[in-house]
């Protein structure tokens, strides 16, 4: 098998290691038109099977350059940029397909839920959260508790909490989410909001 | 059929502002009379002194793009000596800086002239005191047409965005580089692989130039310099004519970027001219469209080609 198109990705889609995002697409959709099925310019110089080859070489090119973080580590590896090399703030382009994010591993199996030592205040849940690695976001897809009440709770924000019947049940939802003991952990904050509510 | 002198003859260096420059394709209908004509005018315009040359022997018809009748004398008559010195033959067009040694009614066997002849043409038309000898090859990738090709300052090619266009196009550009390669040969055993590449199906499976180096790589390895020394002396300029959207545009751009990458060659992109009813219509009247309707699409073009083409720039791909 003769390669039909040698050279790394950059090469492969005829740009500079140092293109833009927007760059990258640009040459991927001259290179897509070149190289397919209905292009004038390529019919008599590759037979179909070597332009077919040609066309899978600039998608493999597009998919690792498209991606900031797989083009980051190529870079690296490619040496076209030095190990612990700031990522680029790469915004996305606004024409072309959504590209296919990898969904992030699942999170780790928490262990036995835990008590937290009084005060159990909002910054108290926060360090206990962060400390999990886990994020607001994630506690609200699993809860179905907006944001923006979980950064109220986290923010000691009490008059903006709802009603105890309904805090009671967020807190307990927070606390199972993040691995700590649901009723304790409600039990203590909401003790605090009735003592001291906010100012 | 071979011919015995592959050797291309060399630019005279006695004025240095003197160039030929040459408009081929591989496809008849094209365009190319016309854009040379048009090219033509546009030079002699910005006040270069041009002569026109129809060298497409057997099927000229230059003169008739300039809106003149066949001139009784013709480069047919030069080259069968009926007229001795090509001045003879040289004719005014109107034009102020533009004049033209013409095709027209040739014998058809002036198709096939001698290589020998062939020299005598190019040498007399190189003494002409003019600044730009401007060269319609006809159609095809016959020696005449090539060889006139390889001694131009500025080889442009012509295409039109159609499969059997380019598809000639990619052929004429092969067949110019081969028998340039041929002639720097400096063995049998070079010249041998060259010649089975010719043969599109040879048993070598040599498709491309850059096929042949890999193959002379493997044979004579000492060779191999002095042939990428003439691959990356060759310089076809693309030309798309006929271009009717952006994506006809973009061909030219796909043209330069496919012969860098299939076949090595460093190909650039003059220009291109947008499909236009005037220029039809301008056809039908025998008038030359840059004189008779200025300010049309294909006009405009036209100069921005001859500019490019004077001060050697091309259509850069930007992304």
């Amino acid at each position: 098998m003769v390669a039909v198109l040698v050279g790394n990705h950059y090469e492969v889609l005829g740009i500079d290691a140092r293109a833009t995002p927007d760059q990258v697409e640009r040459a991927y959709r001259f290179c897509l038109e070149m190289y397919g099925d209905a292009s004038v310019a390529i019919y008599s110089l590759l037979d179909p099977e070597e332009q077919r080859r040609a066309r899978s070489r600039v998608q493999e090119a597009y998919e690792v350059l498209r991606d900031p973080f797989r083009r980051h580590d190529y870079d690296v590896s490619q040496g076209f940029a030095r190990p612990g090399a700031p990522m680029p703030s790469l915004p996305r382009p606004a024409a072309g397909p959504v590209p296919v994010r990898v969904a992030p591993p699942p999170p780790p199996r928490l262990p036995a839920p835990q008590v937290l030592e009084p005060p159990v205040d909002g910054a108290a849940l926060r360090r206990f959260r962060e400390g999990r690695g886990i994020s607001l976001k994630e506690i609200a897809a699993r809860s179905k508790i907006g944001v923006r009440y979980l950064e109220y709770i986290e923010g000691d924000r009490h008059a903006l909490l709802p009603a105890p019947v309904y805090l009671r049940g967020f807190l307990q939802e927070y606390a199972r989410a993040t691995g700590l003991e649901p009723q304790r952990t409600a039990e203590a904050y909401m003790s605090r909001v009735r003592r001291a509510p906010e100012t | 059929m071979m011919e015995a002198l592959p050797a291309v003859v060399p630019a005279t260096s006695a004025r240095p502002r003197r160039q030929v420059w040459s408009v081929g394709g591989g496809k008849g209908g094209i365009g190319k009379s016309l854009i040379t004509a048009a090219l033509g005018f546009q030079l002699a315009r910005v006040g270069r002194k041009v002569v026109l040359v129809d060298a497409d022997l057997g099927g000229a018809n230059l003169h008739t793009c300039l809106g003149l009748s066949g001139p009784s004398l013709t480069l047919g008559d030069f080259i069968c000596r009926r007229a001795e010195r090509i001045e003879d033959v040289l004719v005014e067009t109107g034009v102020p800086g533009l004049r033209l040694i013409s095709g027209a009614s040739d014998f058809l066997g002036a198709a096939n002239i001698r290589y020998a002849q062939k020299v005598r043409v190019l040498n007399r038309i190189r003494a002409l005191d003019v600044d730009i000898i401007l060269m319609d090859l006809g159609a095809g990738t016959s020696f005449n047409i090539i060889d006139f090709f390889l001694v131009s300052d500025v080889g442009i090619l012509t295409v039109v965005p159609e499969p059997t266009s380019i598809e000639n196009g990619y052929r004429f550009i092969k067949s110019a580089l081969y028998r340039r390669l041929r002639g720097a040969a400096t063995n049998n055993t070079v010249r041998a692989i060259v010649d089975s590449a010719l043969d599109q199906k040879n048993p070598g499976g040599i498709r491309s130039p850059l096929d042949l180096l890999a193959a002379v790589e493997r044979e004579d390895p000492a060779s191999v310099p002095a042939l990428k020394q003439q691959m990356t002396s060759f310089h076809p300029r693309f030309v798309v004519n006929q271009v009717r959207d952006p994506s006809d545009v973009s061909i030219g751009h796909q043209l330069v970027t496919a012969c860098a990458r299939h076949l090595g060659v460093k190909a650039t992109y003059a220009g291109y001219v947008p499909f236009d009813d005037s220029v039809w219509r301008c056809v039908r009247q025998r008038r030359l469209f840059l004189s008779a309707m200025p300010d049309c699409p294909s006009a405009q073009k036209v100069r921005e080609l001859a500019r490019g083409l004077l001060q050697g720039e091309s259509l850069a791909l930007t992304w």
